[in-house]
């Protein structure tokens, strides 16, 4: 080895590019694989016909996608909102519990969150004989599959509020309480405005996971036209009946999860990301 | 040294996780090298022939060391859609003509089959009866809670015509049929999935075959027997796919599955109507 090389070796770039390579490589391996099967999906779907996309299971299924997961995105920031910020401000007993629970249909088969929503609900569940007291029976109505969607989604929206709750500034709030405002004036008018983009990101995956639903609802509120049966279950019947039908859905689902995930990265501030 | 990022080191570090997870499973496959390399047979069968096709296969893999039966079992149209869109397989067994004949036109297979085996439905309600169906007449009662599988599905074929025949008995009446269907609160994939709604208590009537009533069920579930006259046979046919990757093996199972002493007599006890011959 010379002393010129000693003294100037060989630029760190020419290394670096060669590494840089292999990495574009990887990651566009990575991009393609995931973008590949999308990109099939609407080439087969746009030749349908009209009639695809507007026969009426079609819309039967559509319509009932976006009531159910609109409310069980409603009952989830109903609910969800105390549990996020109970989480994100304060200490008690077997909070690290609850926190853990909260997630947990985040990981879990949906089949498993369907068969627990069984034994929980269902007419031989464990509320089943209280329920069927009061005139209700859950187990393929409407209601169920809300039930199933909030079971499963709400759990997105809980962990975007308190990490949103959690990124407020304690001082603002100090400050308001110090003016005179109650607590309570005070959690709404600078509390929530300040979590609001993060509570706003949380409610859009909640919505978009909701209407992604299939497992547990296939299983906890069964499979019926214009009732139980939505886009997701619509797919999985039309795979074995009507394929452009099928199509059509997952094309709009696949369009709609996209523009939802982006308008997430749109709103969440910078530096703080949706767990 | 410096702690930057090195994309070369990272890199390779990828690669290596991925060349060991690449290699990994043929590491302990090594072993197998010395013995005939081992035969896998993929058969695409009915649900409802989930139970006796399991047993035939572990009786096939033992008359046949080194040979590995895998099943897929699913509603026959599933199958069928599943084999069109590029599923390797070498058996299907259909649980009706329709969709070997699909598969024919598909050019799957080149026969329609030989009928192996037949069923027949039978009306089951949870072992508490919470609706209380005791006829078939009951089925039409107001706020039952009926499931059947889909339409398209074979046992959801049979059961619209088992209710048009029943329609059309002036002891039902014509407004048999659609009122039991009024009674439908979930249209299920398969008939597993019908059996295991029943099962669980959640709904008061479904219609399956004869022989999902399966000694795992059987203290879960009553059933209500559909008289000859408006019951459906079903009839099983089973082909080699044109394109199976192990055709000779394709054909000893067939053959064993049609074999008095080997399907035959499991089919008979998973409670399956033998075929005539």
């Amino acid at each position: 080895m010379s002393v010129h090389e000693l003294a100037f070796p060989r630029p760190v770039k020419a290394r670096f590019s060669v590494g840089r390579l292999i990495f574009l490589v990887l990651a566009s391996l990575l991009v393609l694989f995931l973008s590949l099967p999308l990109v099939a999906l609407v080439v087969r779907a746009l030749p349908l016909g009209l009639d695809a996309w507007l026969a009426p299971a079609t819309l039967d299924a559509l319509q009932l996608s976006l009531i159910t997961a609109s409310l069980a995105t409603l009952i989830a920031f109903g609910v969800g909102t105390p549990v996020a910020f109970l989480l994100a401000r304060e200490n008690f007993r077997g909070k690290k519990i609850v926190d853990t629970l909260i997630d947990l249909p985040m990981v879990l088969p949906p089949a498993v969150a369907g068969l627990a929503l069984l034994m929980a609900f269902g007419r031989r569940g464990l509320l089943g004989a209280t329920l069927s007291f009061f005139g209700i029976e859950l187990p393929f109505t409407t209601a169920a599959v809300i039930l199933a969607e909030t079971f499963v989604a709400a759990p997105f929206y809980v962990r975007s509020a308190k990490a949103g709750f959690g990124a407020v500034d304690r001082k603002l709030e100090q400050m308001s309480e110090l003016l005179g405002v109650s607590s309570f004036r005070t959690f709404l008018r600078v509390t929530l405005p300040l979590a609001a983009p993060l509570l706003f990101g949380g409610l859009l995956m909640t919505w978009a996971r909701a209407l992604g639903e299939f497992g547990a609802t296939i299983m906890f509120a069964g499979n019926f036209p214009g009732r139980t049966q939505t886009m997701p279950l619509a797919i999985y019947s039309g795979l074995e009946t009507n394929l452009d039908s099928a199509l059509a859905l997952a094309v709009f689902l696949v369009i709609v999860s996209f523009g939802i995930l982006f308008a997430v990265r749109a709103v969440s501030p910078k530096g703080i990301t949706l767990g | 040294m410096s702690r930057r990022f090195n994309p070369i080191f990272a890199s390779l570090f990828i690669f290596g996780a991925i060349l060991f997870a690449a290699c990994a499973p043929t590491s302990t496959a090594v072993p197998a090298l010395t013995a005939p390399a081992p035969r896998e047979l993929t058969v695409f069968a009915a649900a409802s022939l989930t139970d006796a096709f399991q047993e035939m296969g572990q009786q096939f893999e033992a008359n046949h060391p080194g040979v590995k039966v895998a099943f897929n079992f699913g509603a026959s149209n599933a199958l069928r859609t599943q084999l069109e869109q590029g599923a390797r397989a070498d058996v299907f067994a259909s649980a009706n003509k329709t969709e070997v004949e699909n598969a024919r036109k598909a050019g799957l297979t080149d026969t329609g089959g030989e009928i192996f085996t037949n069923n027949r439905l039978v009306v089951i309600v949870p072992s508490d009866n919470p609706g209380n169906v005791e006829t078939l007449q009951d089925l039409a009662k107001p706020g039952l809670k009926f499931v059947m599988a889909e339409k398209g599905v074979p046992v959801g074929t049979y059961t619209l015509q088992m209710l048009d025949k029943m329609s059309a008995d002036s002891e039902y009446g014509a407004e048999f049929g659609p009122t039991v269907l009024k009674n439908v609160v979930s249209q299920e994939q398969n008939v597993k999935a019908v059996v295991a709604k029943i099962a669980l208590g959640e709904a008061d009537a479904g219609v399956a075959y004869v022989s999902d009533v399966t000694p795992d069920v059987v203290s879960k579930i009553k059933t209500i027997p559909v008289p000859d006259q408006f019951n459906q046979i079903a009839s099983y046919p089973i082909v080699v796919l044109k394109d199976a990757p192990q055709s000779e093996l394709a054909k000893e199972f067939v053959a064993f599955v049609l074999a008095a002493d080997g399907g035959q007599a499991i089919l008979e006890r998973w409670n399956f109507i033998p075929a005539q011959k």
